[in-house]
């Protein structure tokens, strides 16, 4: 087994009235247990200019990666916005199966868990504040799996 | 405005040949804006009996309105087969297990009647349930307003 942390820290000293500090340290395991994580798929960069929404992580398939996803094992979903935030509006919509979830502008990130299974792909959209948009956008991501 | 800053660090020696050291820190600012923080924080602690998918996070109008929002989830539990299933509009994102959490943009995207949850469930709450035993979450809402309701007696 693998040992793979992942932490997190946020913070802000004017949120409130007194020091916001959050941090927590998460040992990647295999659903149910303390035994850690051995497969990854490594991190990944994807370029794209399309105002399309496109699958980014395929689940559902037969074999690869997408196999091993499912709702009860564990799965862990790292993806960036590697854009700069220019002007603040435009975005990345990162859903599931359709379903949106949140926006990542330039430099955002985001990890969390993933179920999978038939449908339940992640993908994505890039937006402006007109609507869908083709400017060029470079994600980073990658998925922990058993 | 407030300057927070949300730093994700993936780190292991052994799950590849050579080390992995991922690190990465964004800002949370207001959607539309080149640099404007967001200012308004929810932060809770709270026990998720089993049986039942709750509302953590409530859709509304004014979390919509910007759709430039930040979720924290924790689970506090230490029991390894303890979990919960976090979803979205009823769309399953996944689940987190003892000690696991996970950070998410949440732009509430469909939001139905403000304050007061949608029966059809088409709307974008974000919700919990919790499997094998009460499971300890903390949460944080990092948002750009939400929607207050009026006091009922008033």
């Amino acid at each position: 087994m693998a040992t793979t942390q992942a932490t997190i820290t946020l913070d802000s000293s004017d949120i409130a009235d007194n020091v916001l500090s959050i941090s927590n340290t998460a040992t990647l395991t295999t659903a149910g247990t303390d035994t850690g994580l051995t497969e990854f798929t490594g991190i990944a960069r994807k370029k794209f200019s399309t105002a399309s929404e496109f699958i980014l992580l395929d689940s559902g398939l037969a074999a690869g990666i997408a196999a091993d996803v499912t709702a009860d094992k564990s799965a862990k979903v790292y993806i960036k916005n590697m854009n700069d935030r220019g002007d603040g509006t435009k975005y990345a919509a990162v859903r599931i199966n359709s379903i949106e979830i949140g926006r990542l502008y330039g430099g955002d990130w985001a990890f969390f868990p993933w179920s999978g299974g038939a449908g339940k792909d992640v993908d994505i959209q890039t937006y402006n504040a007109s609507g869908a948009d083709a400017t060029e956008t470079t994600v980073e991501f990658g998925v922990f799996y058993e | 405005m407030a300057t927070t800053t949300a730093t994700i660090t993936l780190s292991s020696s052994d799950l590849l040949t050579d080390n992995l050291s991922l690190s990465a820190t964004m800002n949370l600012y207001k959607g539309g804006t080149t640099a404007t923080g967001l200012d308004e924080l929810n932060y809770h602690r709270a026990i998720i009996p089993t049986g039942t998918n709750f509302t953590l996070i409530q859709e509304s109008a004014a979390l919509n309105a910007t759709g430039s929002n930040y979720v924290y989830i924790i689970n506090k539990n230490t029991d390894a087969t303890h979990y919960v299933i976090v979803s979205i509009r009823s769309e399953v994102i996944g689940r987190l297990y003892a000690g696991d959490w996970m950070f998410i943009p949440y732009s509430d995207a469909t939001t139905a009647t403000a304050g007061v949850d949608d029966p059809s469930g088409d709307d974008s709450d974000i919700e919990i349930q919790a499997f094998t035993a009460s499971n300890t979450i903390e949460y944080a809402l990092f948002h750009d307003g939400e929607t207050l309701l009026t006091a009922s007696d008033s």
